[in-house]
């Protein structure tokens, strides 16, 4: 489990250091809303290690208890392999925190711009983020 | 008694032999001194070698750090009027257009022949050629997405020069506008054996009252290789309606 997180360290590490933000196909504000971030904590239930996005689908238990169904997009996964992820980075059943921002056009859809693993280390999972706060000026905002 | 001093015997041969290996070292850098490694590549007929992989840096934002950009009117009004969140045509995986393609930051590979460069971009894994043989622009080209490009060569710099765009891209994710007026003129030159010098001038008089160039700088990647990328692959901005 140590080694398969190292990756993460290492690309969560780069990016806070350089703060290259990273790159999605299209404007983050064509899709997400950056007026409405949200912290999705639950379970994976599958990854989708798919151009032009890598997707990863989470059961959420909402405040009743009732598990939701979110999927949260991510990099591209050409961006996420050179920052050290792989494909089986994440499995399902794997406990994580998504920090993002909701979609536009879905209430269940978000922009996953780190993510939390179960030992706490937080990592950039190389979402679209041109737009995003502190980046670059998106006029659709 | 023996085992006590082994350490030491180990450890003396071990230095000795790394004086050997690093006098060998010293010897042979004096002797084949690699130009490469001070000096960039040439091909045999004397251009400057800009064969390689190459990454490129994100530029969302054309006009950062070149301030504001001489817009005509219209096209003020049309970047005023830009919302991506009515349409982006790159979230429906149709062409970026040339400057936009370059603003990516996945990497590009460039290959180099004597009258003919190709640029292959990883993004939406496309391509441009350049013709280096002397030609000129075809009249009345029809308009592309990513435009006609001729080169040349100013000294030592690869100049490529692009138009026949169509008008359905923007410049850039921020959304600065273009015509079909486009005029593209880019200049590729090696700073040094690892960077490469990039200007790209935009010329365009419906939307700018003057040509404005925008620098930055590639690193060469000698240990990346260009990756597949499909647009379409899993594009659920678009069969999921994420995005219109």
């Amino acid at each position: 489990m140590r080694t398969r997180y190292f990756c993460f360290l290492t690309a969560g590490a780069a990016f806070f250091l350089t703060g290259v933000p990273a790159f999605a196909h299209h404007s983050f504000a064509a899709e997400f809303d950056v007026k409405q971030p949200i912290t999705l904590k639950g379970t994976v239930t599958k990854v989708e290690w798919t151009n032009p996005h890598v997707w990863i689908y989470l059961d959420v238990a909402d405040a009743q208890g009732n598990l939701q169904h979110w999927q949260c997009e991510n990099g591209a996964p050409n961006t996420l392999a050179r920052m050290g992820w792989t494909r089986n980075s994440l499995k399902a059943g794997d406990q994580v925190t998504v920090e993002g921002f909701r979609a536009k056009n879905d209430d269940k859809t978000a922009n996953a711009r780190q993510v939390i693993l179960p030992d706490g280390r937080k990592v950039f999972s190389g979402s679209a983020e041109d737009g995003g706060p502190g980046k670059a000026k998106d006029s659709g905002q | 008694m023996k085992n006590h001093f082994r350490p030491y015997l180990i450890s003396a041969m071990a230095c000795a032999a790394l004086l050997i290996l690093a006098a060998a070292a010293s010897a042979q850098s004096e002797s084949v001194a690699p130009p490469v490694e001070r000096n960039s590549p040439r091909l045999p007929d004397g251009k400057p070698d800009l064969t390689g992989v190459w990454e490129i840096p994100y530029v969302p934002d054309m006009s950062k750090g070149i301030g504001p950009l001489p817009f005509t009117a219209w096209g003020e009004a049309d970047f005023k009027a830009y919302d991506p969140a009515k349409f982006d045509y790159t979230a429906h995986c149709l062409p970026s257009g040339l400057t936009r393609q370059m603003n990516t930051p996945m990497p590009l590979e460039i290959f180099q022949m004597p009258k003919r460069v190709a640029i292959l971009f990883e993004a939406w894994n496309t391509f441009v050629i350049v013709p280096t043989d002397g030609r000129d622009h075809p009249k009345d080209p029809d308009p592309t997405w990513m435009g006609n490009s001729v080169g040349h060569w100013d000294g030592d710099t690869l100049v490529v020069d692009s138009i026949g765009f169509n008008d359905k891209t923007r410049l850039d994710t921020i959304g600065h506008p273009h015509s079909d007026q486009l005029h593209v003129i880019q200049r590729f030159s090696r700073a040094d054996p690892l960077h490469l010098a990039y200007e790209v001038t935009v010329d365009d008089p419906k939307a700018y009252t003057k040509p404005w160039t925008n620098k930055r700088v590639f690193t060469l990647k000698p240990k990346w290789e260009l990756m597949e990328y499909s647009c379409e692959e899993n594009n659920k901005e678009v069969t999921e309606h994420l995005v219109k």
